[in-house]
């Protein structure tokens, strides 16, 4: 039986369609990735399933029943920080094994393990106020490990983690893999959805492709990828760069640009040349193997993320 | 542990942590105990002096209460909300009445403990009280429909005001100026007619004056607000305004979108 069974739902905010008949499944025990821009509807999914909004049409099934009758099934964890700064670590899981019935004897037992399983049990004493945006993260995900607990989803953890926090952090959820534990990620940072199973890449409230991640890369028919750093960023450079990519599509990154290169080694001395002749100095070439934000630009022209 | 005990518990601690809380429900009403027995009384005879920081002591009492109801527990709810918590808390499988009564004990609680503390301070101050049992009794009934009253009050500001920021200066600004207009921070014979009218039907000022009249005097409470017809109104627009608070934070506040 699918942990997650999701049919021709959809969501009208008036006359905005913000999901336009999703179709998903997710098996018992998978750590599904839903990959996809800002907009895109990957937070509405997320908290239709949870029962926190409710569809405008469509059919969602949690192990065969209606979300309604299975709460107790799934932990989510939104993206606000929703841990009370002023309260310790402690304290609030024991407010969340309040709410779920836990007597204070057994509350605290499964507090102390929950604790020792996101390390922190050493800071567990701290008011959450002084933690780092990693501890407080884990926290949360500890709120939606309770045992009764079947499905965790999680709404966009590592956003604004640093990369040591969010390495952390994504270590706690492969742990959690060992557990059974059905795992649903929303982000729409490629390097966490490839620690998925399997990925949906979702676009104006569609999933416009599914698949394992590497099947994903393969099936996108990307080669190599250079990863080019510039000292300007500018449309005349995009322009240039466009000529040496498949498909005349180029990547916007925070540092500079992506190219999708048949030949890395025939293209790369051009680059260099035409990039010299208009004043801009690659300072940095690097070959990489296509990522799914990748796989997201060439299916959708659209960049998952915002460069800075 | 159970759903009320744990949002009792979560609640008043976070009450009991935040300087601004207490602050603006223990402080400063306490700072005006401590002015208002002292620089309010230089010209009255000594006989009186007693209980007229009696009254002043009930005043900042039902001040306490009121910026407990109006202001720090919308300001609770509004801030588990814009913190993602009520989200979270309608993914899990909770009742939202036991959320709601578990959060009016807490306020309860700690409006009681803002009474007893302004009035302790009072006491120190020499303010003094004449009552008897079955007085003291329907006093500490008429502070329960003050905390109910700016409870429901409370509630429609956390419903209806999404930010935490304006959830608690509107309700402070609310028990401020009501306050002010009332009868609860100024004497009721210095209000012109229209105002007397307004203190009479706003229940937290006449349960102010009730329970003035019960430790104090009439005289110090300006008018008989013990009658029948009185009390009727002020338990039932008490009642009105704390069920109308309940019904407005269950319906909207976990609806679902």
């Amino acid at each position: 039986m699918d942990a997650i069974s999701v049919e021709k739902l959809t969501k009208k905010y008036g006359e905005n369609e913000v999901l336009k008949g999703v179709n998903l499944k997710i098996a018992e025990g998978e750590f599904y990735a839903l990959m996809g821009p800002n907009g895109s509807g990957k937070t509405t999914l997320a908290s239709i399933i949870v029962s926190v909004r409710s569809p405008t049409s469509g059919r969602i099934e949690i192990y065969g029943e209606k979300p309604e009758n299975s709460k107790q099934l799934i932990g989510y964890v939104p993206q606000e920080n929703f841990s009370s700064p002023i309260l310790t670590g402690r304290e609030n899981l024991m407010y969340f094994a309040g709410l779920l019935g836990y007597s204070k004897n057994a509350g605290e037992k499964i507090v102390n393990e929950l604790l020792n399983k996101i390390g922190l049990s050493e800071d567990a004493d701290k008011r959450v106020a002084n933690y780092s945006g990693g501890m407080r993260k884990r926290l949360e995900v500890a709120t939606a490990l309770f045992p009764s607990i079947r499905i965790l989803i999680l709404d966009e953890p590592t956003t604004g983690l640093d990369p040591s926090a969010r390495r952390k952090f994504l270590g706690l959820i492969q742990e959690l893999r060992k557990e059974k534990t059905t795992v649903l990620l929303i982000t729409h940072i490629g390097a966490d959805a490839e620690l998925a199973s399997r990925v949906g890449l979702i676009d104006e409230g569609q999933i416009i492709a599914e698949d394992e991640p590497e099947r994903l890369k393969n099936a996108s028919g990307l080669k190599d990828v250079m990863n080019i750093e510039t000292t300007i960023k500018s449309e005349n450079v995009a322009k240039i760069l466009r000529k040496f990519s498949e498909e005349k599509k180029v990547l916007e990154t925070d540092v500079g640009y992506r190219v999708y290169c048949e030949d890395v080694e025939e293209a790369t001395p051009e680059i260099v040349r035409s990039l010299d002749a208009i004043g801009c100095k690659a300072t940095k070439i690097e070959t990489e193997k296509p990522s799914l934000e990748d796989v997201f630009f060439k299916l959708t022209e659209k960049m998952v993320r915002e460069v800075s | 542990m159970g759903q009320i005990t744990a949002t009792l518990g979560k609640t008043i601690k976070e009450f009991l942590r935040q300087k601004t809380i207490l602050f603006w429900t223990i402080a400063w009403p306490i700072l005006w105990v401590l002015i208002g027995s002292f620089s309010f009384v230089e010209n009255a005879p000594s006989e009186v002096v007693s209980y007229i920081r009696g009254s002043i002591a009930i005043s900042m009492s039902v001040f306490a209460l009121m910026t407990a109801g109006m202001a720090n527990l919308p300001g609770n709810i509004a801030q588990d909300r814009e913190r993602g918590l009520l989200s979270k808390l309608m993914s899990m499988p909770i009742n939202p009445w036991r959320d709601l009564v578990g959060r009016i004990l807490a306020l309860l609680a700690f409006s009681s403990l803002a009474a007893i503390l302004v009035t302790l301070v009072g006491y120190g101050c020499g303010a003094r009280f004449s009552y008897s049992l079955i007085g003291l009794l329907q006093s500490i009934g008429f502070l329960l429909l003050i905390s109910l009253a700016s409870a429901g009050i409370g509630m429609l500001i956390g419903t209806f005001i999404k930010h935490v920021h304006g959830a608690i200066m509107s309700g402070v600004g609310i028990a401020v100026v009501t306050a002010a207009i009332s009868g609860v921070m100024t004497p009721y014979s210095s209000l012109p007619w229209l105002l007397q009218q307004f203190a009479r039907i706003y229940p937290i000022s006449s349960s102010g004056s009730s329970i003035t009249f019960l430790l104090v005097g009439e005289e110090y409470a300006g008018y008989r607000p013990l009658s029948v017809d009185q009390t009727t109104l002020t338990i039932v627009i008490s009642l009105l305004l704390f069920i109308g608070g309940l019904v407005a934070y269950s319906r909207f506040c976990w609806r679902k979108e």
